[in-house]
C-alpha cells in the first residue's frame, strides 16, 4: 500500500470524526435535558424551595435555552476545557485523567486475555474439527458467553479474595504509584470481563478457521502436496486475519463499555463509577466529557483498525 | 425495649439493644466501654456516596454530614441516643425569646490558625444566611441580625421565638469554617475546605476518597485518638462490605438488611445495628382527589401491617414507623402510636364511606434500586388486601422524587423516606408546611402551621415536647403521611476498631473510634 492511501485513509477518517464527536455529544445532552430529573434539584439540597431551585437554576445558567447550553459547552470543549462538575466543581480533566487510567488497565488486560486464551483455543478447536477437543471448546465459549460478567466477578472475590486472600478484592491503585499493586488489583475484574471477550475470540476465529480450511483454495494446497499444518499456520491465519481483527476492535470498544458493571462490583473508581453517578445527578459537563473521551477513544480504535486492514489485505482501501 | 422482631435477632444483639446501643464486642460489653482508647492509627471507611461539597454551606446531600463532621467542628451538638442539643464549640441561652446568646470555648482555632472567635462565628452565620450559594438560608430564616457581643460572644436576634436553632446548629449551619479561607478561597472552599474540627483536610478525588490527617492542635485535650482517615467512596453496598471482610477496610456503614447474613459468616467482624430516624414512608399529594378525601388516607394507613413490613423487607432489623419519631426519640409519643393497628377490614370501610365501594387505584411513584423494588411489592400486597389497587412508575431517585415533588407533580403517592433532621420542627416545617418542598401539594391547614411556630417558641423540651406531640396528633389524624418504617443503621466494623457508638441521626461520627 503506497504512504499516500494510507495518509487518505488517515485524514478521511478524521475528517468523519469530527461530526461524530458532535452528533455524539449533542445527543446525549439532549437526552440529558429530555429525561425528567434536574442537576439543580440536587444542587438545591435537600431543604430546597420552589424559589430556590429556581433560583439555583438561574444562577448555574440552567434556565437558559437547550441551545445556549449546549454552544457554550462546545465552544470551551473546542477550546480544550471540559468544564467543572455542577455537583462538586472538580475540573471535569481532572477526573478523567484519574478514572480513565483505572478503565483502561483493567480493559487492555482483559483484551490480552481474550487474545491469549481465546485464539489458542480458537485455532485448536478449527483444526480437530467435530473431535470431542472442538466440542470441549466450544461449550467452555458458550458458557463464557453466557455468565454475567458482575456474577463471576462475585465469585472470583470469593474465591480468590476472601477465601485464599491472595489479590484484593476492592479498589485500584494506578500504575504510576506502584506496577504490582495496580496489576494486582486490575486481575480480578480483568479475568470477570475476559470469560465473555475469550469465548467471542474462540468463536469467530473457530469458525473462520472452518470456513476458509473447507474452501476451494485449501483444496488446491492440499493437492499441491503442503502438509495440513502448512496450511492452517501460512494460509489459514493469513486469511483470517482480518476477521479477527474486526472481533477486536469491536471487543475493544464492548469492553470499554462492559467495564461500568465490573468497576461497580469491584469498587473502581473508573469512569464507569464517573458516568453513572453524573447520568443519575444530570451532572451534565461531566457525562459530557466522559462521552467526549470515549467516543474519541473509539474514534482512535476505529483509525487504527483501518490501518491494520489496508495492511493486512491491500484489497481493502 | 420489646420488639416484635426479637425472634430474628442473636443473642448478642438483644445485650446491645436493651442498653441501648449496639456495639458489642467479645465481651458483650459495649466496644467503647471496654478499655482506654489508644492514639494512632489511620481508619478505612467505605462510605456509599460522594460528598455533594465539602462546604457545608453549598453541599446538598444528607449523606455529607459524616465526612463534613471530620473537618469541622459544630456549635452545637447532640446526645448519640436521643438527640438532645448540647453544647459543642459554644454553650448558648435565651436571655429572652428572641435572643439567642452562643457562649464560645476559648483558644478554638481553625485548620489554618484563624481564630474560631465571635467575629468567625458571625462571618460563618452571615455567609449561611444570606450567600446566594448558600443551601441552608431557609434553616436560619428566624435571624434578624448576628451581633459580636464580646471576643467569645455572639448574640443572635431573632425575628420570632425560635428554639429549634440549638439543634439547627447542630447541623450544616453551625459547622465553622475558616473566614480566612473563605475569603481567599470564594466557592472554591468547597475543594479546599478549613475548618476546626479533629482532622484536617488532605484531598478529594470525586467517586474515589477523601483523605483526612489528625489536627494536633484540637482544642478538646487528648483528642482525635486517630491519626487520619480514609474514605473510600464504595456506592455498591455489598462491594463495600466486601472490602470490610476482607480487611481492607474498616466500616462499611449504612448497610441494607439483606447483607446482615453475610456480616453474621463473616464471624471475626463487629456487627452494629441501632435505631434511627430514617423513616421509610408513603408521602402523599393531598391537595387533589382522591387524597384530598382523609378517609382515603386513613384507609392506606390502616391497610399496612408494619411489623409485617419490618420482618419482610428488614429482616427484622427495624422498628414499626407510627409517627416521623422513632420511640426512642426525645419527643415521641405514645398515645398517638396506637392510632393506626393493622385493619384491612377498618380500610374497606373507610373506602366505601369515601365512595369507592370496589375499591381504589391509586397512582405511585418508587425507586429501581433492589430495596426499594421489595418494598414496593410487599407493599402492593398490603395495601392490595384492602382493595387499594398500586399502579407503579419506577425510575432513579432524583428522576422520580423531583416528579413528585416539583412542579410536574405526578401520581398521588410516593414511596420513599424521610433521613430525619435534628430538630423534629425542621422535619414538620419542611414536610408539612404551607409551600415546603417535600409537601407535594404544597397546601397546609392553618391549625398546623401555627402548631409547628410554637413549636419552636419555649426553651424548655418538656413544652417543646408537649407541642410535637400534638403536631404528630394532627398529622397522624388527618393522615397527612403513612410512616411505615425506621430503618436500623447496620454497620460492619473491624475487630480492632474500638469505641465506635452509632447515633440516632444514622450518619457516623469518628470522634469516639480508636484502632486496639
Amino acid at each position: 500500500m503506497s504512504l499516500s492511501s494510507k495518509s487518505a485513509v488517515i485524514g478521511r477518517r478524521l475528517v468523519q470524526a469530527v461530526p461524530v464527536l458532535v452528533l455524539s455529544t449533542f445527543i446525549v445532552f439532549a437526552l440529558l435535558k429530555l429525561v425528567p430529573g434536574d442537576v439543580a434539584v440536587t444542587l438545591a439540597g435537600d431543604n430546597a424551595s420552589d424559589a430556590r431551585i429556581a433560583e439555583i437554576r438561574h444562577l448555574y445558567g440552567l434556565d437558559q435555552p437547550f441551545l445556549v447550553q449546549y454552544g457554550a459547552w462546545l465552544w470551551k470543549a473546542l477550546h480544550g476545557d471540559l468544564s467543572h462538575s455542577l455537583l462538586s466543581s472538580e475540573a471535569v480533566v481532572a477526573s478523567i485523567a484519574r478514572c480513565l487510567p483505572h478503565t483502561l488497565l483493567v480493559v487492555v488486560l482483559a483484551m490480552a486475555l481474550a487474545l491469549l486464551i481465546g485464539i489458542p483455543l480458537g485455532i485448536a478447536a478449527a483444526s480437530r474439527q467435530d473431535s470431542w477437543l472442538d466440542g470441549l471448546v466450544m461449550t467452555i465459549a458458550s458458557l463464557g458467553v453466557a455468565v454475567p460478567n458482575f456474577w463471576l466477578g462475585m465469585l472470583l472475590v470469593a474465591l480468590f479474595a476472601l477465601d485464599l486472600n491472595w489479590l484484593p478484592a476492592t479498589g485500584a491503585v494506578s500504575l504510576s504509584q506502584s506496577v504490582g499493586g495496580a496489576l494486582s488489583h486490575a486481575i480480578l475484574p480483568a479475568c470477570a470481563l475476559a470469560a465473555g471477550g475469550i469465548a467471542e475470540v474462540a468463536r469467530q476465529l473457530r469458525s473462520s478457521l472452518v470456513e476458509i480450511l473447507h474452501s476451494q483454495q485449501v483444496r488446491t494446497l492440499h493437492a499441491k502436496g503442503l502438509s495440513p499444518s502448512a496450511i492452517l499456520w501460512r494460509h489459514g491465519l493469513k486469511n483470517v486475519s482480518v476477521n479477527l481483527l474486526t472481533v477486536i476492535s469491536l471487543l475493544f470498544n464492548r469492553l470499554l463499555a462492559a467495564t461500568v458493571v465490573v468497576e461497580a462490583v469491584f469498587a473502581i473508581p473508573g469512569m464507569g463509577g464517573l458516568i453513572v453517578n453524573a447520568a443519575i445527578h444530570r451532572d451534565f459537563p461531566v457525562v459530557q466529557g466522559v462521552v467526549f473521551v470515549m467516543v474519541l477513544i473509539v474514534v482512535a480504535i476505529n483509525l487504527v483498525t483501518d490501518i491494520l486492514y489496508n495492511l493486512l489485505d491491500p484489497r481493502i482501501a | 425495649m420489646t420488639h416484635a422482631v426479637r425472634g430474628a435477632l442473636t443473642r448478642r444483639e438483644i445485650v446491645a439493644l436493651a442498653g441501648g446501643l449496639a456495639v458489642t464486642g467479645a465481651t458483650g460489653l459495649p466496644a467503647w466501654a471496654q478499655d482506654a482508647a489508644r492514639k494512632g492509627g489511620i481508619f478505612k471507611v467505605a462510605a456509599p456516596a460522594n460528598p455533594s461539597s465539602l462546604d457545608p454551606a453549598t453541599g446538598g446531600s444528607g449523606a455529607d454530614h459524616t465526612i463534613l463532621w471530620t473537618m469541622y467542628d459544630t456549635l452545637v451538638e447532640w446526645d448519640y441516643d436521643t438527640l438532645k442539643p448540647k453544647p459543642g464549640l459554644a454553650k448558648w441561652s435565651y436571655p429572652d425569646p428572641k435572643t439567642m446568646v452562643l457562649d464560645l470555648e476559648k483558644d478554638v482555632k481553625f485548620h489554618d490558625g484563624t481564630a474560631l472567635d465571635a467575629e468567625a462565628v458571625k462571618f460563618n452565620l452571615d455567609r449561611n444566611r444570606q450567600d446566594p450559594r448558600s443551601n441552608i438560608k431557609a434553616d436560619l430564616t428566624s435571624i434578624a441580625a448576628v451581633e459580636v457581643t464580646g471576643p467569645l460572644q455572639v448574640t443572635l436576634r431573632l425575628k420570632n421565638p425560635d428554639t429549634a436553632l440549638p439543634a439547627i446548629l447542630s447541623d450544616r449551619s453551625g459547622m465553622m469554617a475558616s473566614p480566612a479561607n473563605l475569603k481567599a478561597l470564594g466557592d472554591d472552599t468547597n475543594r479546599k475546605p478549613v475548618g476546626a474540627g479533629p482532622w484536617k483536610f488532605v484531598s478529594w478525588a470525586d467517586n474515589e476518597s477523601v483523605v483526612v490527617t489528625r489536627n494536633d492542635a484540637y482544642w478538646r485535650p487528648g483528642r482525635p485518638y486517630l491519626d487520619g482517615i480514609d474514605i473510600a467512596i464504595i456506592p455498591e453496598a455489598a462491594t463495600a462490605l466486601r472490602s470490610v471482610v476482607a480487611g481492607e477496610r474498616d466500616l462499611a456503614f449504612s448497610l441494607p438488611a439483606r447483607l446482615k447474613p453475610v456480616i453474621d459468616r463473616a464471624k471475626q467482624l463487629q456487627i452494629v445495628a441501632a435505631p434511627t430516624l430514617y423513616c421509610v414512608q408513603l408521602y402523599f399529594n393531598y391537595a387533589r382527589a382522591p387524597l384530598d378525601n382523609v378517609k382515603v388516607r386513613q384507609a392506606v394507613n390502616f391497610a399496612l401491617d408494619r411489623d409485617a413490613f419490618v420482618k419482610a423487607t428488614m429482616g427484622g432489623l427495624g422498628e414499626a414507623a407510627t409517627m416521623t419519631l422513632p420511640s426512642s426519640h426525645w419527643a415521641y409519643d405514645k398515645s398517638v402510636s396506637t392510632l393506626y393497628p393493622h385493619d384491612p377490614d377498618k380500610a374497606r370501610k373507610l373506602l366505601a364511606d369515601a365512595g369507592f365501594k370496589d375499591g381504589i387505584q391509586l397512582t405511585i411513584g418508587s425507586y429501581n434500586d433492589q430495596d426499594s423494588v421489595q418494598r414496593s411489592e410487599v407493599l402492593q400486597a398490603q395495601l392490595g388486601q384492602a382493595g387499594i389497587r398500586l399502579a407503579f412508575t419506577r425510575g432513579t431517585i432524583p428522576e422520580i422524587s423531583a416528579q413528585f415533588f416539583a412542579t410536574e407533580k405526578k401520581f398521588d403517592m410516593l414511596l420513599s423516606a424521610w433521613t430525619g433532621r435534628p430538630d423534629p420542627s425542621m422535619t414538620y416545617a419542611l414536610g408539612f408546611d404551607k409551600g415546603a418542598y417535600y409537601n407535594a401539594g404544597r397546601e397546609c391547614d392553618p391549625a398546623l402551621s401555627t402548631l409547628i411556630q410554637q413549636s419552636r417558641e419555649s426553651e424548655d423540651l418538656a413544652a417543646r415536647a408537649a407541642v410535637f406531640a400534638k403536631i404528630q396528633r394532627f398529622v397522624m389524624e388527618n393522615a397527612l403521611s403513612a410512616p411505615i418504617a425506621f430503618q436500623y443503621e447496620l454497620d460492619a466494623l473491624s475487630p480492632k476498631a474500638k469505641g465506635y457508638k452509632p447515633d440516632l441521626l444514622g450518619k457516623p461520627k469518628f470522634e469516639h473510634i480508636s484502632l486496639g
